[in-house]
């Protein structure tokens, strides 16, 4: 029987979602009115309706015109704040001013400006999922800015299906509520794993690499030999010189030394592989030292600062993934995305 | 960055209540004010510990907010809980009434302070506030006591108010402007829902009447009782009268009859049972009074008595007459009662009982009081009923009997004391001694408590009776004339029945002696006089206008308005004026919403530029940005390429740039201007390439 009902439930509360996003069109911007405004008592307002019953009744069994009257003046009043809610709601203006950026697992801020209409928007409340922020006023003809912290699954585009815009004020007895749904997509760094060793299978770019840095020494330590070394990092000029059989010894990691590669952790997931890239990319961020970003089909060239990391993680964020359309209404980066899409994205980035 | 402070909690309405588990200090303080407030009506009704322990409870929470003191965890708490119940219980002794349980909720109210944690308690707190008030308006109907509850309703709506926008500057001016201007816009629909309402008749009834006792005559008369009554100047009723009012020595108040002599106690010999012998006119009670019509508005007693001048029929359907020329309604005055009556010609033969009846008035305790009965026995050896009358009132009048309110105690043979004695008593003493001697003489008389008396209110339209008015005399039965009135104080101290008893104990200066606080005693200060009379006029009509609107004034009402109205049809009328209400503020807040629209000037250019835009060929899609609008618009049309652009770089800076109003107007006129030369460079290139198709 419960699974019946939960069937129902589920079909009405698509059917509903389905009506509210054809109501409310994606779009950065929303203009909050009749159209679009949704109110209802809160519970607070529902036993609210069952006081003034009771009201009636106590006015009615003891013949009280006092009672009566204050009955009718409270359900009067209660009347007046439905109209008080939505006009605190409507005219109001939601642009989606800044999309964030931020790493998978965190919350991700998103910057979004209120701008009041006629009236004075007090108390609103922007909430997303789980998450919200306390409430701003926003008085008539002023604008104010507000951050809201989308939780972010993994990396990608990440765009909210919808965020909720409530208010309760001025009595809490009711809340008129309404959503925002963006087409712009903030964008998710992979959640940084820290890497293991990596072998640089990069072909061609090891001879180049090896020579760049060795000859330069830049970075190089110097240590003998030891069983399961590669072959490719012996110096054999130093071996042919000294006769000892040493090896170059990179800070950091073992793969090519400025090159941060895809193909460096054989057998590991791509997510995974992205994720060692995105740790990486945050130790060279750190250390400020040049590094070039390697992945299937894309190829960031060597650099450093501060631009250049935010390059590279977007890179990571977007690799094999799809901007989302404005026509397509799933929400993107949302916990309900299908493996399936991912993995045919990324053997598409593959070839 | 405190805006971006994370919230724990399942969407927004978690997070709201969340954020606010230490309630904000500014909306409790409302509360608490509400309720210091909501709880002075009661301050008569309630036990004198209770309202100790409502303050300590509700200072507690106020300290506990500031970190003064912690509240009570759980244990302290149940412990507080019971120990209060358990007085309550002690005090209440099993007795249930609506007034104890009053004080039960006021109990529970003062206990929920120190478990207001949440903003859940804060609404709970809310809601019983609400309806402490409304219990209020069971007991006090005054339109002082009804503007405190008012009062302190509003004050909980700001403190809502405050409660879910804590930090809003001058959140409390404007909430009270806020609620202000919802009260105006909302009181033609409440006047107009409170006068077409239809009034039913109660469903189940459950009898207000309070354990207290009331201020006011009882149906036991001892000697000393009404002396006691009249150091009250409480209000007892107000009448208007259709005609003219009747002079003072006429306004005898009659509210029952005591026939049996019990030791020193005058009691009713029998417990009245209920029967509806008088006239009951249906619809009587509205409309204005006829020449000989008075109209009463009765303080509640508690009890089913309603009093009347002499040879009164019942007009109103509330009150029916009983046997011995007394009113009686259909259940205790609990709250107060309006009711009317008439008065009729006296003319005609007094009602004649039957000798067996009249056997009741004639009972005497078997002994005592030998000397009064020695002088009765004097008086009947040679005097007719009449003459017997007329010589025991001489005997008041001539000898030295004094009218005092300070009498002095007479224990023993109290009526031999008093007639042969002291000399000096009130009215109660000498209406029991009157109706002792009558009785030993053989003539059927009876005890008859009510007021006598009353002075004019403000504008002397109606009259105020007060407790001090409070006055026993005598009737005797004379065979072919019925009941007398006998009124032994009217020999003694003739004052007291011509102009009150201000007047009749002005040289002893007992009046209204232990009640400082009564206006009435300062009477002889002009302006407190007139104060206190103004307050009354003001009390009086609300009273009969407002509060005694009930279900025959709407009746009345009804059928003087043209049409007919029955309880059915104000049934419908109120469904309509409640749906008449919300269409006419939807339709206003749907008007200002247009207009609100229109004034947004800025999105009608941009309305504009998209409608230009559709007519080039290139329709905005959902959710596009402006800039993208315009490079559309440019590689459709490339003349308006550069306009388009500026226009959607304007149109940018308005969306993305916290700019003030004020810059807006020139800015708007620069957009008009683009729009205009837009337009131009569209039609230009429209007709170029219509002329190159051509």
């Amino acid at each position: 029987m419960s699974g019946l009902g939960d069937t129902m439930k589920n079909l009405f509360r698509n059917r509903w979602h389905r009506w509210v996003n054809r109501r409310i069109p994606r779009s950065d911007l929303q203009f909050f009115s009749q159209k679009n405004i949704f109110i209802l008592p809160t519970g607070a307002g529902v036993v609210f309706g069952l006081l003034l019953v009771i009201m009636l009744l106590t006015g009615i069994n003891y013949q009280n015109s006092l009672v009566y009257l204050s009955t009718f003046l409270l359900g009067a009043v209660f009347v007046g704040a439905m109209h008080q809610t939505h006009r605190n709601l409507s005219g109001l203006e939601v642009t989606l001013v800044q999309p964030g950026e931020g790493f998978a697992g965190d919350d991700i801020p998103f910057r979004f400006r209120l701008r009041a209409g006629r009236d004075d928007a007090i108390a609103i409340l922007l909430s997303c999922a789980e998450s919200g922020h306390a409430p701003v006023h926003v008085h008539s003809g002023q604008v104010l800015d507000v951050s809201l912290l989308v939780h972010s699954a993994h990396r990608g585009y990440l765009r909210p299906d919808r965020i909720r815009i409530e208010t309760r004020f001025p009595f809490g007895l009711l809340k008129a509520w309404s959503w925002i749904r963006p087409v712009s997509a903030g964008v998710v760094f992979p959640r940084p794993v820290p890497a293991p060793e990596a072998f640089s299978t990069v072909e061609g770019g090891e001879a180049s690499a090896q020579s760049r840095s060795v000859d330069g020494n830049d970075h190089a330590d110097i240590r003998p030999w030891r069983e399961g070394d590669l072959s490719q990092r012996v110096l054999w000029k130093r071996f042919a010189r000294t006769g000892q059989l040493v090896v170059a010894d990179w800070e950091g990691e073992q793969g090519s030394p400025h090159w941060l590669d895809f193909n460096a952790y054989p057998g590991a997931d791509h997510e995974l592989r992205l994720s060692y890239l995105a740790f990486l990319v945050n130790e060279r961020g750190k250390s400020g030292a040049r590094f070039g970003l390697n992945l299937p089909g894309q190829v960031i060239e060597p650099d450093s600062g501060p631009a250049h990391v935010a390059r590279c993680l977007r890179v990571l964020a977007t690799w094999g993934e799809e901007r989302p359309r404005d026509a397509m209404s799933e929400p993107h980066g949302t916990r309900k995305r299908s493996s399936r899409t991912l993995s045919r994205v990324i053997t598409e980035g593959r070839v | 960055m405190s805006l971006l402070d994370r919230l724990r909690g399942n969407g927004a309405g978690e997070a709201h209540s969340a954020l606010a588990t230490s309630l904000p200090s500014r909306a409790l303080l409302w509360l608490i004010g509400s309720f210091a407030l909501l709880l002075t009506p009661q301050w008569d009704r309630l036990p004198l510990w209770l309202i100790a322990a409502c303050a300590v409870l509700a200072s507690w929470r106020w300290l506990a907010q500031y970190g003064r003191v912690r509240l009570p965890g759980r244990w302290l708490r149940t412990g507080i809980m019971l120990v209060l119940t358990g007085v309550y219980v002690a005090t209440v002794q099993g007795r249930f009434t609506v007034d104890t349980a009053a004080s039960f909720f006021v109990l529970a109210v003062g206990l929920k302070w120190l478990e207001s944690r949440s903003v859940r308690d804060f609404y709970v707190l809310f809601f019983i506030l609400v309806y402490l008030a409304t219990v209020n308006f069971l007991f006090h109907q005054e339109i002082l006591w009804a503007l405190a509850n008012f009062t302190g309703i509003a004050l909980l709506f700001v403190g809502l108010q405050v409660l879910n926008a804590p930090e809003l500057p001058g959140g409390m001016t404007s909430g009270w402007r806020r609620l202000g201007a919802l009260f105006l816009k909302t009181l033609p629909v409440v006047v107009l829902l409170f006068v077409f309402f239809p009034r039913m008749s109660p469903l189940w009834s459950v009898p207000l009447v309070s354990g207290e006792a009331r201020t006011g005559i009882s149906d036991t008369m001892r000697p000393g009782d009404i002396s006691s009554l009249a150091q009250s100047g409480e209000r007892a009723f107000r009448v208007t009268f259709g005609g003219e009012i009747p002079p003072y020595r006429d306004r005898y108040w009659r509210g029952l009859t005591l026939d049996y002599l019990d030791g020193e106690t005058w009691r009713q010999g029998q417990t009245e049972d209920f029967r509806a012998l008088g006239r009951v006119a249906v619809d009587g009670g509205v409309g204005p009074l006829k020449p000989e019509e008075y109209d009463v508005l009765l303080e509640p007693t508690d009890q089913r008595w309603a009093f009347a001048l002499e040879n009164s029929r019942a007009v109103s359907d509330n009150v029916v007459e009983e046997s011995a020329d007394l009113f009686r309604f259909r259940r205790p005055a609990d709250s107060p009662v309006r009711y009317r009556l008439a008065l009729e010609d006296t003319a005609g033969p007094g009602e004649q009982i039957e000798r067996a009846e009249l056997r009741r008035y004639l009972q005497l305790p078997g002994e005592g009081n030998p000397r009064a009965r020695e002088l009765a026995g004097e008086l009947r050896r040679n005097m007719s009923d009449e003459q017997i009358i007329r010589s025991l009132m001489a005997r008041f009048r001539e000898q030295a009997y004094f009218y005092t309110l300070r009498p002095p105690a007479m224990p023993d043979n109290g009526i031999d004391t008093l007639l042969f004695d002291e000399k000096r008593g009130f009215c109660a003493h000498y209406a029991g001694a009157t109706t002792f001697v009558l009785r030993a003489a053989g003539i059927p008389a009876r005890v008859v408590i009510g007021y006598q008396g009353g002075e004019p209110g403000a504008g002397g339209d109606y009259l105020i009776v007060r407790q001090y008015d409070a006055h026993a005399w005598v009737e005797a039965y004379l065979g072919g004339r019925g009941w007398v009135r006998v009124d032994p104080t009217a020999a003694i101290a003739p004052e007291r029945i011509e102009s009150g008893l201000r007047e009749a104990v002005a040289q002893e200066g007992s009046f209204l002696e232990n009640d400082w606080a009564s206006p009435q005693r300062y009477a002889n200060v002009a302006l407190v006089q007139w104060a206190s009379l103004q307050l009354d006029r003001i009390n009086y009509q609300w009273q009969r206008w407002v509060v005694g609107y009930q279900g025959q004034s709407q009746m009345d009402l009804m059928s003087r308005l043209p049409g007919g109205f029955g309880m059915r049809e104000l049934g419908y009328l109120t469904a309509g004026i409640v749906g008449a209400g919300l269409l006419v503020a939807g339709l206003i807040s749907a008007l200002q919403m247009r207009r609100g629209e229109k004034r947004s000037a800025f999105r009608r250019v941009v309305d504009t530029w998209h409608r230009l835009c559709a007519g080039a060929g290139v329709p905005v899609r959902h959710g596009e940005t402006p800039s993208v609008l315009a490079k559309r618009l440019a590689e459709a049309e490339p003349a308006a390429a550069d306009s388009a652009r500026l226009f959607a770089r304007m149109v940018n800076s308005h969306y993305y740039s916290a700019g003030t109003e004020d810059e807006g107007d020139g800015q708007l006129a620069r957009m008009h201007r683009l729009l205009a030369t837009m337009k131009r460079q569209l039609r230009r290139s429209n007709s170029r390439t219509g002329r190159r198709r051509d």
